[in-house]
């Protein structure tokens, strides 16, 4: 397992976070697909650690592990404004919540 | 002590007006002006008479500067000569008494003390023109005694008579004081100065480097002579400015014993008196024959009125003219000796006929009070003086002697001494000294000129005895003509009655006194006033003036020959005192014995024995009486042609006004409005409103078409960003 390996999957893994969150339909989806993204990044942030710096140098996790817990919060933060909206339109479908269209 | 004292003099009275100005206004019924007002006469009465003795020997003068304008200073200050201490003693003397009198005649008038506060400002100014030492400092006080006057002219402003009559007076004494500024302007423009002593006026005169004496010099301090006198002529009330004095009666009778009698219209004869030494030939001249008419033509007058208050503004006309006569012809001293004398015998008589009315005043307030009101509102007609009011009209007078033995016997002193009654009175005196010096100066210049003023001078002292006496006979004689009346008269309280015992005992010659004395008053010389060719000029310059301190009896003769001697002395011409005056003297007394004794007979002739009938004379010389009656038809003239003209002249440029000012504003209107601004008002609209518009509509444009790009929906604008995050990324990598 090298870098390489490591970072292949995290790219991947960005991909098809940005994939999920500019075609679906679902704000949950969308949710989905933005913790897909920060989990790569928290992922490249580890492997970077692990690979370029020395091991007892392990700041790199750290930060994934923050980006975890931020991930958490933005959850619930995102949960409430959806559930928000969905009061407010009675939908959670980001395409039908276009008052601010030109 | 001289600074002192002539302080005290003047800041007595101005203090006594500050004081109602002060408290009076603020506590409106400020009680005990009157005493604060008499008290400060009285000081200033003791005052003047300390001067006299201070200022006698040699005059007194103090100068400050007061103002310095350019490369000019005016200055302040005063000149003490006997006849300045003289003049003094005159008004603080009238004025207290008439502050006396006034106690008791104004006693219970709504305005009692705003009338002591105003005779206190009127004293003031007065005083402060009689002690200045210059011409501005003169016309200062002369324009504040003219306000006074018009202030107590009108005191009863509520009669439209007095109204209009303080406003007449007020206007035609201005016209008098144009002249009097015009010549001011004209000695100050050749003499750099307005002071007239020291290095003043008078001075200079004889200075080749401000004047010289050819015929064009001559000529304009001639003109700058008369216009002074100008002012004298509307102060004075001498013709034509006279009509305003008659009507000043309107005011109350103790102001019009102080200031319509005693001082401020003799104020006029006090100027031409200080002026004396820039009178030309012809200057003295205008003023003579101003004086003489003025002297003849109100005597004229007085025959035939009856209200009693007129008699005496036309008698006071007369008598003015008499002095501006004397000091035209060069009799400086009697001309001031006749204000002296006329000042105390005339106020006398205002304060007795005050005592007359005042005496049915009272009665008559209650028995006539709405005819009263009503003819007061008709006021041009008592302007005219067809009107005259129940309680002046000598016609309902008759047998008040037994009823007001001390007015009556007060007020026959006065008239003896108008009239000329030889020696035991006043008046006598000084009017033989006018009459004698005129004569004198007639005979020694061999003038035609002065020997025609001599005769109106002489017809005048006749026909004063005539009406003075006339007055005497229906106020006192005969029987109560208006019995109603009659019965409620009474005699005055003390406060009325003392000042008049007083000014009758100065009636009789004591004034006298002040006069007599050489070192006392000397006229000034009169550099520029020459005999005329034909004159005869004796060959030795007596210096004359030898006889001056003489027995009472012969004072007049002293007179004369006082004031040649003043001639003499300057130098610029000899004429003969002694040699061609005595007879002169003896031949004007015995003239003027014979002419007042004329005129008293006449009017005991006519109005008590009444052997010969008023009314017939009057049918008989029907036209005569008319021109007298209508007062020579000036009041009428000064109504038709120039109040007529006035008026016209007012409606021409009330016309011009409304056409054509009116028409050129209006045409600027029109172009402003209808042309400019149309034309600006296009602009506007078009172009400015154009650019506006169309920076809007671009506006609006675009942003319609770029507010497409506003989806609304969130996926857009995240695939926008990130697709501009790879594009950075290319270019990036690209550089």
């Amino acid at each position: 397992m090298t870098l390489q390996h490591y970072l292949v999957i995290s790219a991947i893994l960005f991909t098809l976070g940005i994939f999920a969150v500019l075609t679906r339909r679902n704000a949950i989806s969308i949710l989905m697909g933005i913790e897909l993204i920060l989990n790569s990044c928290n992922l490249n942030f580890a492997a970077f650690s692990r690979f370029m710096t020395p091991s007892e140098d392990i700041s790199g996790q750290i930060i994934a592990i923050f980006g975890i817990v931020l991930a958490a919060a933005e959850a619930a933060v995102f949960l409430a404004i959806i559930l928000a909206i969905y009061r407010e339109f009675g939908s959670i479908r980001p395409d039908e919540v276009d008052t601010l269209k030109g | 002590m001289v600074v002192p004292l002539i302080s005290i003099i003047l800041l007595c009275p101005l203090a006594a007006f500050a004081i109602f100005g002060l408290l009076g206004l603020a506590n409106r019924r400020f009680p005990r002006q009157d005493y604060l007002s008499t008290a400060a006469m009285l000081i200033a009465l003791a005052c003047s008479f300390l001067l006299l003795r201070e200022v006698v020997p040699s005059p007194e003068a103090h100068t400050v500067d007061w103002l310095s304008l350019g490369g000019v200073t005016f200055s302040m200050g005063f000149y003490l000569d006997s006849v300045t201490v003289i003049m003094l003693i005159v008004v603080t003397l009238v004025s207290s008494l008439v502050h006396i009198f006034s106690m008791g005649y104004m006693h219970g008038d709504p305005r009692y003390p705003r009338f002591f506060a105003y005779l206190s400002l009127f004293s003031f100014s007065m005083l402060f023109l009689v002690v200045s030492d210059n011409l501005l400092g003169i016309y200062i006080g002369w324009e504040l005694v003219g306000l006074c006057s018009y202030l107590l002219i009108g005191f009863w402003f509520e009669k439209d008579s007095a109204a209009n009559a303080c406003k007449k007076a007020f206007l035609t004494t201005r016209v008098g004081d144009v002249g009097m500024f015009i010549g001011m302007m004209m000695l100050f423009k050749q003499f750099k100065t307005l002071s007239l002593y020291g290095d003043g006026i008078f001075t200079r005169i004889t200075n080749p480097e401000y004047f010289t004496a050819d015929a064009t010099g001559i000529v304009w301090l001639s003109i700058a002579g008369v216009l002074i006198f100008c002012g004298a002529i509307g102060k004075s009330a001498q013709m034509p400015l006279h009509t305003w004095l008659p009507d000043a009666m309107e005011g109350p009778t103790p102001v019009s014993a102080l200031i319509h009698a005693a001082t401020m219209v003799a104020a006029g004869v006090y100027l031409t008196a200080r002026m004396f030494p820039i009178l030309t030939e012809t200057s003295s001249l205008v003023i003579a024959y101003v004086g003489g008419i003025t002297a003849l033509v109100a005597a004229t007058i007085a025959i035939v009125r009856f209200d009693i208050k007129r008699v005496l503004a036309y008698s006071t006309i007369s008598q003015l003219g008499y002095m501006m006569l004397a000091i035209g012809a060069g009799s400086y001293v009697a001309g001031l000796f006749h204000l002296t004398t006329h000042a105390f015998f005339k106020a006398l008589l205002f304060l007795g006929s005050g005592s007359v009315i005042h005496a049915f005043h009272a009665m008559h307030a209650h028995a006539h009070d709405d005819e009263h009101d009503h003819e007061h509102a008709d006021s041009e007609e008592h302007i005219l003086g067809s009107e005259i009011p129940p309680d002046q009209d000598m016609r309902n007078m008759g047998g008040l002697r037994h009823k007001m033995p001390i007015t009556f016997v007060t007020m026959l002193i006065a008239t003896l001494s108008i009239s000329g009654v030889p020696f035991i009175f006043s008046g006598f005196w000084s009017k033989d000294a006018i009459l004698g010096g005129v004569l004198g100066r007639a005979m020694e210049w061999n003038s035609a000129h002065h020997y025609i003023l001599f005769g109106m001078a002489l017809c005048a002292a006749g026909i004063t005895a005539f009406y003075m006496f006339r007055l005497i006979f229906m106020t006192f004689f005969g029987e109560p003509r208006n019995q109603e009346m009659h019965d409620m008269a009474h005699e005055s309280p003390k406060s009325m009655t003392v000042p008049l015992l007083i000014l009758a005992f100065l009636s009789l010659p004591v004034v006298n006194i002040l006069w007599f004395n050489e070192a006392y008053v000397k006229p000034p010389p009169q550099p520029h006033l020459h005999a005329p060719q034909h004159a005869y000029i004796a060959p030795d310059g007596n210096t004359g003036g030898k006889g001056y301190a003489v027995s009472l009896f012969g004072v007049s003769e002293a007179v004369a020959a006082e004031e040649e001697g003043g001639h003499s002395t300057d130098g610029t011409h000899a004429d003969d005192g002694h040699h061609g005056h005595g007879p002169a003297h003896t031949i004007a007394m015995v003239l003027s014995i014979i002419v007042a004794g004329l005129g008293i007979f006449l009017s005991w002739l006519f109005y008590h024995r009444r052997t010969l009938s008023a009314e017939s004379v009057a049918t008989t010389c029907r036209p005569l009486y008319n021109l007298f009656w209508h007062k020579y038809y000036f009041d009428e003239f000064y109504d038709g042609v120039l109040v007529t003209l006035t008026v016209w002249k007012a409606r021409l440029f009330a016309q011009f006004d409304g056409s054509v000012v009116d028409g050129i504003v209006n045409g600027v209107g029109f172009v402003t409005r209808d042309l400019l601004a149309a034309f600006t008002g296009a602009f506007d609209n078009r172009v400015v409103d154009g650019i506006v518009n169309r920076v809007a509509q671009v506006t609006w444009a675009v942003g319609g078409r770029i507010r497409r790009i506003q989806t609304g929906a969130i996926q857009t604008y995240l695939f926008v960003v990130l697709a501009g995050i790879v594009l950075l990324i290319l270019i990036f990598r690209a550089l």
